[in-house]
């Protein structure tokens, strides 16, 4: 065993790193469970934080927040029949039925349970491919590099939006803004109109807090004043831990939805909602009852719970080993390593490598602080959803101000942080996914970087993208991406043609 | 313009324009005078190509689509809500500097109080001033962010 796994172990498990962890999923539980917030809400109030911890510290901090934000999206999802999340969507098809059963307390322990499962699987394929993957990539080369990550782009653009063009000009947008600030071969200074602020660029988190917080904000000015009822199901709630017979129940779906979960995580953009809906579909077709989905079966709350905490450790990998972060939470966590000076990629596990395991063993720590604090805070943490918008969603407003300010202690990164808002209100107002425009913030510099390199290196031979196997390799799936997205979006509008 | 063809024109037009300002800049970039390398302005470039060709791409979209989807509008909020929303927002941001954090918090806490549904004063004011100063002291004394206290910074 390297004596990195070791050093990482013991980091992850020092007292301060222990108690972030927890810190972290009791946030993120509450966060998760509260409708009208999202997991990357939830981080964004928390990042002002990470600035001044130590990076192993902050990383694992957000590790139990993104991690427990999975599982505290079902509580709602249960009990309200309102997912916290956009991935505990496929939680209420069948925890909701349950808890109007006056079975809540079984709905959320099985919930609980079966994301623990999940949870754990997607850290021992984080654990075991994490190394293999970073070690293939570091034979690549600036082309190969730079092809990967046009494959990052594209497949993001062909799952988050509706439509490809709109992805990929979201992408464009976002490429665009990065070539604000210092040229990164040169140090010239572009588009910054003089303005010493913009010399540096604009910060990937400012960008993040305004397109994500702001259009939360104007979301919930749809309901006005309300706390979230739960018709009594949260009193409820007696005991929580599964039965035996529940846990024999749950076999088949946390075996499907754990790999699903893990597999698509790796997918940058596929996500949870996905992971979900696709696990509780295979697990509904490969049941012995199938009849019972949808009115409160125990198979189809294990299946997508399952499903979307494994996703989370997916994620991981292709943040940990390539430097791509497969959703919103993984670029945040991408960001919050380079401000502590971390580059994620191949080179963490050579120059970092205690850091590396580190952080994944932090991610088991997660895991297994998310099932002791749920299980034993459920009672109490439920009440959190009695708490009214109308303080909430101010506090949020004034969070988002704080932690954009105290990135550069700038007021300027507050109105960048607000500019961004009216961008993420426009484009949700045409249907355009935010996700590839942050994406492509991430990466921009990297993919403007490796592409000038290639070609000085080739004195400006295109054909040097075509001739590494590594980057054709990438170029044929990023190909493949557009290709199916195209086709699947022209048979979704012949579908809707033929409905007219 | 409550349906998608509509709102991809005007996207298209608008990306159009946006993209033409961006060549512009492009242009005027300066560049180096040093062999074998790629000037500065060559990434932007190859941006404003493919900006271009997706921004003509969704403006095709629009006009080749034949039946006209109404869209159910995710913020159905009443613009008169949204406009003072915008005005507070605005109102804070250009007083923020001057104000320093704790007195534009409250006022701007107050006011998405009442935005959000409060309309009761005292819990308004209850509300606002003392969520606003918690979360003052805490990132100022605990995590140590230098927020300014603007016109109380002498009291503080």
């Amino acid at each position: 065993m390297s004596p990195d796994v070791l050093e990482g172990f013991f980091q992850a498990t020092q007292a301060n790193t222990i108690f972030a962890v927890a810190a972290g999923c009791l946030v993120g539980l509450i966060v998760g469970m509260i409708p009208g917030l999202t997991i990357s809400t939830g981080i964004i109030i928390v990042l002002p934080l990470t600035f001044v911890l130590e990076p192993e510290i902050s990383i694992a901090l957000l590790l139990g927040l993104y991690v427990s934000g999975m599982t505290g999206g079902s509580f709602s999802a249960i009990l309200l029949n309102i997912p916290g999340t956009p991935s505990a969507s496929a939680t209420a098809l069948d925890g909701n039925p349950m808890a109007k059963r006056g079975e809540a307390g079984r709905a959320l322990g099985i919930a609980i349970t079966a994301s623990f499962v999940g949870g754990l699987f997607s850290f021992l394929c984080l654990f075991l491919i994490s190394p293999l993957l970073a070690e293939v990539a570091l034979q690549f080369q600036s082309p190969d590099l730079f092809s990967l990550m046009l494959f990052g782009l594209t497949i993001i653009c062909s799952f988050a939006a509706k439509s490809l063009v709109k992805g990929l000009l979201a992408a464009v947008i976002g490429l665009a803004i990065v070539t604000i600030g210092q040229d990164p071969m040169m140090g010239t200074q572009r588009f910054t109109f003089g303005q010493i602020n913009l010399t540096a660029g604009i910060h990937f988190l400012t960008a993040l807090i305004g397109l994500f917080a702001i259009p939360q904000l104007v979301d919930n000015f749809a309901s006005l004043g309300k706390a979230a009822s739960d018709d009594g199901n949260a009193a409820k709630i007696k005991s929580v831990l599964p039965k035996l017979a529940d846990l024999k129940l749950m076999r088949l779906p946390i075996s499907i939805g754990s790999p699903i979960g893990s597999f698509l995580g790796i997918l940058p953009g596929a996500g949870g909602p996905i992971a979900a809906f696709i696990s509780y579909d295979y697990t509904r077709k490969l049941s012995k009852n199938p009849e019972e989905f949808g009115k409160g079966s125990t198979q189809g709350i294990a299946a997508p719970e399952a499903a979307n905490n494994a996703v989370t450790g997916g994620a991981l990998i292709p943040m940990m080993t390539l430097g791509i972060p497969g959703d919103p939470v993984t670029a945040i966590l991408i960001a919050a390593l380079l401000i502590h000076g971390l580059v994620p990629g191949p080179l963490l596990f050579i120059e970092n490598g205690e850091f590396a395991y580190g952080v994944i063993f932090s991610f088991f720590w997660a895991n297994i602080f998310n099932i002791i604090i749920a299980l034993i805070g459920l009672r109490f943490l439920v009440k959190v959803l009695v708490i009214p918008r109308t303080l909430l969603m101010p506090s949020i407003a004034i969070l988002c101000v704080i932690g954009s300010y105290a990135l550069r202690n700038n007021f300027f990164d507050v109105y960048v942080m607000f500019g961004f808002g009216m961008l993420g209100l426009a484009m949700r107002w045409l249907d355009m996914p935010v996700v590839p425009l942050l994406l492509a913030m991430v990466l921009g510099r990297q993919i403007e970087e490796h592409l000038r390199v290639s070609l000085i290196a080739s004195k400006n031979d295109i054909t040097v993208f075509f001739t590494s196997p590594f980057s054709l390799f990438f170029l044929c799936l990023a190909a493949a991406s557009v290709f199916w997205s195209f086709w699947a979006e022209h048979k979704t509008k012949q579908k809707q043609k033929q409905q007219i | 313009m409550n349906n998608m063809r509509t709102r991809n024109l005007i996207a298209g037009i608008v990306m159009l324009f946006l993209c033409a300002g961006y060549a512009y800049l492009t242009a005027n970039l300066p560049s180096r005078d040093i062999q074998n390398t790629t000037q500065p302005s060559f990434f932007p470039w190859v941006i404003v190509v493919c900006m271009a060709v997706l921004s003509l791409a969704l403006l095709i979209q629009g006009l080749l689509q034949h039946f006209d989807r109404d869209i159910a509008s995710r913020m159905a909020i009443p613009p008169k809500r949204l406009l003072i929303g915008l005005v507070l927002a605005v109102a804070y941001l250009v007083t923020l500097p001057s104000l320093g954090f704790i007195v534009a918090n409250i006022l701007l806490f107050a006011g998405l109080m009442f935005l959000y549904g409060e309309h009761r004063p005292l819990w308004i004011a209850v509300g606002s001033i003392v969520i606003s100063v918690t979360v003052f002291f805490i990132f100022r004394e605990i995590f140590q962010i230098r927020l300014t206290a603007g016109v109380l910074e002498s009291l503080l």
